[in-house]
Order: C-alpha cells, then sequence, then structure tokens
C-alpha cells in the first residue's frame, strides 16, 4: 500500500462527485454529488497524515472540521430544497428559474 | 490482509459513488449514497483514523444518509422515476473530470514511492487534545455554525403561512 493507491481513490471519488454535481437535473443528486466530493477531500485528509505524519493528528482534526461544516451544510440545503419544493413543486433545476425574469 | 480489504472498500466505495451518481431512481441513489459512506469509513478504518471511522458512521451514515432518505421520500414524486435524470452537458462535464484527473494524475505519480510507518497509533485522545488546545477557536465557532444551520434549517422549513404572520 502507497500513499498513491488513497490518492487515486479519493482522486476517484472527487471526480465521481464533480460529475454528478454537474450532471445532475435534480437538487438532491447535485447536493449528493457534493458529498461524495466532501469524503474524498477527508480520505486524501486521513491518508497524508496517516502516510507523511503518522505521529501527528492535525489531518484528523481538520476531517473533523469538514464532517461537521458538511452536516451544516446538507441540513441548510435540505431545507432549502424542501422550501423549494413546497413553493415551486419541483426539484428540476431548469425549472426553477424565479430569477430568471 | 490489509490490501485485501482496501480493494474491497475501494470497490465498495466506487461503485456505489457510481450508483449515486447514475441512478435513475433518487431513492436508490440515496441509499448507494449510504452504502458509499459506509466505505469511506472502512477507509478511514484502514488508515488507522480510529476517530474518524466513529465519526463517518455517525455523522455521515447515520445522520446525512438517512436525512437524505427522507428528503427524497417527502419531496419526491413517482410518476419522477423515469425522468431522464442527466441534463444534456453531460459531455462537457465527463471532459471536466477528464482533464482534471489529467492534473491529479501527476500528483498521485509523485507519492507512489511513500510507504505507510509499520506502526499505527490511535488518534482519538491526540485528536480531542489537538481540538481543545491548538485548534480551539475553530472548535468554538463550529458549534457556533452548528447553532446557526440548526436554526436556519427551522426557519427555512417552516409553513409558509406561519412565517406571514410573524
Amino acid at each position: 500500500m502507497t500513499l498513491s493507491h488513497y490518492l487515486a481513490v479519493s482522486t476517484a471519488l472527487f471526480l465521481i462527485g464533480l460529475f454528478g454535481a454537474l450532471t445532475r437535473r435534480n437538487i438532491l443528486g447535485i447536493l449528493m454529488g457534493i458529498e461524495l466530493m466532501f469524503n474524498a477531500a477527508n480520505i486524501n485528509l486521513a491518508a497524508f497524515n496517516r502516510f507523511l505524519h503518522p505521529s501527528g493528528f492535525v489531518g484528523s482534526a481538520v476531517a473533523v472540521f469538514i464532517i461537521a461544516v458538511a452536516a451544516a451544510e446538507i441540513v441548510v440545503g435540505l431545507a432549502l430544497v424542501v422550501a423549494i419544493y413546497r413553493a415551486q413543486g419541483t426539484l428540476y433545476t431548469e425549472d426553477i428559474h424565479l430569477l430568471k425574469g | 490482509m490489509m490490501e485485501a480489504a482496501f480493494y474491497s472498500l475501494t470497490a465498495i466505495t466506487l461503485l456505489s459513488a457510481l450508483g449515486v451518481v447514475l441512478a435513475r431512481n433518487t431513492l436508490h441513489a440515496a441509499l448507494l449514497l449510504g452504502l458509499c459512506l459506509a466505505g469511506v469509513g472502512g477507509l478511514f478504518a484502514t488508515l488507522g483514523a480510529d476517530f474518524l471511522f466513529g465519526g463517518q458512521i455517525l455523522i455521515y451514515v447515520g445522520g446525512i444518509a438517512v436525512l437524505m432518505t427522507f428528503v427524497v421520500m417527502l419531496a419526491g414524486r413517482a410518476s419522477e422515476l423515469h425522468l431522464r435524470q442527466v441534463n444534456d452537458q453531460w459531455l462537457a462535464a465527463l471532459l471536466i473530470c477528464g482533464v482534471t484527473f489529467m492534473g491529479m494524475q501527476k500528483i498521485i505519480d509523485s507519492f507512489s514511492n511513500t510507504r505507510a510507518p509499520a506502526t499505527t497509533t490511535a488518534t482519538t485522545a491526540g485528536v480531542g487534545r489537538i481540538l481543545l488546545d491548538e485548534f480551539a477557536v475553530p472548535f468554538e465557532i463550529i458549534s457556533v455554525i452548528l447553532v446557526a444551520a440548526l436554526v436556519g434549517a427551522v426557519v427555512f422549513s417552516r409553513p409558509r403561512a406561519k412565517r406571514d404572520r410573524s
């Protein structure tokens, strides 16, 4: 096991999430893609901590902060999704064009 | 042993992530997201990050994936199961991903000889100490952010009639 194995996994996960966030028509799908990208970043932090600074804990601590911010982001995002669905009756991004005039 | 765990967890994580992105049924995507997050938790375990493993299972699999499933069930309609879920820009998105991968590959290659040290140290005690010592201020700010997120979620998801009256 080398560090590049873990970096390859996290890159693949990040790119899958990026593809999902760019191409999904459903807002929920976009939020899921963003979650995948957060997780890829966390794998990177844990892997660099384990391979390059095995006696330190900063990588894990920063990953904890990322998990907390991701949780806050997803809570607000899902509340917004519910509010949009209640107001507009749709979850598809091309139908949400209130500001387009 | 380590290799088998790593490769099986990688297969679970990446295949379910592909399912999240490509599944037509949003509910299936939400359930696969839970599996993918659990796989990432397993990868944390292979890295010896035991605190992150526990946090990942508790917060992501137990919280975020379940919340996502709730919202899909609240806000979805059965008639949407047959709609196309991918927009017209998928080719451009694929190109962006490919170009990004080319760039990342150089970074990945430069670490191909870095091997892990044999011994692992338990991280939980160290993370706790660092959170309350070096990172005490960000730790407090995170708690403010979480409270703000809670209040914001309640405000946004209140019924409209009640909000107008107040």
